[in-house]
């Protein structure tokens, strides 16, 4: 395995941090925004969200990558493999994101959001100011460890042509015919990414905590 | 349609939840600087009527005034958007039974938060009368902390600080002493009867007998969403008109 062979596998990990961090940054705000509709139980469109959440969440991503990527293109929409591969991660991650931010919803206290309501807040200051605040921190973790598998079934994008560290390690062990030492790089660049994540993770939480301890 | 003197009218408010009748036709008037307390068995509807008045529960029939102005129906008689309620609640204060503070924010940020962001007054001139409310209250040395390092005493006055630093025309308290410990129950009686002393305008749902006696100005009895009976303390608890009045003190001093 050559130096060129590691550059590849570098490159890969460059795919799959962009594609995650894509699929995460845009996944997030989507699956808040679809529990919101449930939360504030818009008629209709709660009844569709829960409906979309509860197909997605049964649905594999790669069935679901294979379906946009060929598909789409048969009713006249053109897509590449990065857009499909993109809009098939925030389709399936907002869907179990939408779950996480729901239970931390509905858990909210009453009482609180009432104080808010008392004081005069209006809807949005009191989400902004009193909801959001507290609910992120409840979600957390669960948003955390949904990130980390999505981060996990990237590979699953080489379906449809995405080069990926996986499908990368794989093009390597193919041409060498020595598989083991590209695919153990490729499970050494996995590591770091991840652990980079729950690391930020930690650092949240400890900052909370160390203001609460104040 | 008021008189002048009537910071809050209630006219004929019902509420029904399901089967249930929570309220039935209630009327009264709490004139500026009265201290009401509201007195009666649990279930009687004492929390919903409270809820009713800053419209936190929507009442099926009835009117609300606050100093002559309508609550929870605009002027073109339609149901009031959540901007134009909250504009009315910023005049009507609440102290809820379980304190309900804001746990991700200090005790001073807990004070200042809505006049900063919903009057959108200065934070320097906002702290500075915040401090001055803890100190009234007790508590200037908790200003930087967490509602989770209180006390239940020392929460329920901070949350009657809380209402108080939007300086509202009329202060309604829902059982503010009812989850507290008993030895806690004193500090924030004090407090209350601190209130009254100065003439703030307040209504009271309470089931602390001493209290009413000799801090309220005027009684409100319910009974199965009703006011049985209204007066002044010392007739009340003295010679009550009706039976139902009679059985509840009785019940209450025997223990």
């Amino acid at each position: 395995m050559s130096a060129a062979d590691v550059l590849a596998i570098l490159q890969g990990a460059v795919v799959t941090v962009t594609l995650s961090l894509i699929g995460i940054l845009i996944g997030l705000p989507i699956g808040l925004g679809l529990a919101l509709l449930r939360w504030a139980n818009v008629p209709v469109i709660a009844r569709v969200v829960a409906v979309y959440v509860s197909v997605l969440r049964a649905t594999p991503l790669v069935t679901l990558l294979l379906l946009l990527f060929f598909a789409l293109p048969n009713v006249g929409i053109a897509i590449g493999p990065v857009s499909a591969a993109i809009l098939a991660l925030v389709m399936n991650t907002s869907a179990f994101n939408c779950e996480v931010w729901r239970a931390a919803l509905m858990n909210f206290p009453k009482e609180q959001y009432e104080a808010a309501q008392s004081v005069g807040m209006h809807a949005s200051l009191r989400f902004r100011r009193i909801v959001l605040p507290q609910i992120v921190r409840v979600s957390l973790p669960g948003l955390v460890n949904e990130m980390s598998l999505l981060i996990k079934v990237t590979p699953v994008l080489a379906v449809v042509g995405v080069v990926d560290i996986t499908r990368a390690a794989v093009r390597i062990g193919a041409e060498t015919y020595e598989p083991l030492p590209p695919f153990l790089v490729a499970i050494a660049m996995y590591a770091p990414i991840v652990f980079a994540l729950v690391s930020l993770q930690r650092f949240i939480e400890r900052r909370q905590l160390a203001a609460e301890a104040a | 349609m008021t008189n002048d003197m009537a910071v809050l009218d209630v006219a004929g408010i019902s509420k029904r939840f399901g089967d249930l009748q929570v309220l039935s036709d209630i009327s009264f008037t709490v004139t500026r600087g009265e201290t009401v307390c509201v007195l009666g068995p649990s279930g009687s509807g004492k929390s919903t009527l409270l809820r009713c008045i800053n419209w936190l529960e929507r009442p099926d029939a009835g009117q609300i005034y606050l100093n002559g102005d309508r609550i929870g129906i605009n002027n073109g008689g339609v149901v009031m958007s959540d901007r134009e309620l909250s504009r009315v609640r910023t005049r009507i204060g609440m102290v809820f039974q379980h304190f309900a503070l804001w746990p991700h924010l200090t005790v001073l940020q807990n004070l200042m938060e809505a006049p900063v962001q919903v009057q959108r007054r200065p934070a320097a001139e906002v702290r500075e009368e915040a401090m001055a409310l803890l100190a009234k209250v007790g508590l200037s040395d908790k200003a930087d902390v967490f509602p989770a390092r209180l006390s239940g005493g020392q929460k329920q006055r901070v949350g009657i600080a809380r209402a108080l630093a939007m300086k509202p025309d009329v202060l309604l308290f829902d059982e503010p002493t009812s989850a507290l410990d008993p030895e806690l129950v004193g500090e924030v009686l004090l407090v209350m009867r601190e209130l009254a002393r100065e003439g703030r305008t307040m209504v009271i749902v309470t089931h602390e007998m001493g209290f009413a006696r000799d801090a309220a100005t005027r009684i409100l009895f319910m009974d199965r969403g009703r006011v049985v009976e209204t007066g002044p303390p010392e007739r009340f608890f003295v010679s009550p008109d009706t039976e139902r009045a009679r059985q509840f003190i009785q019940r209450y001093a025997a223990g």
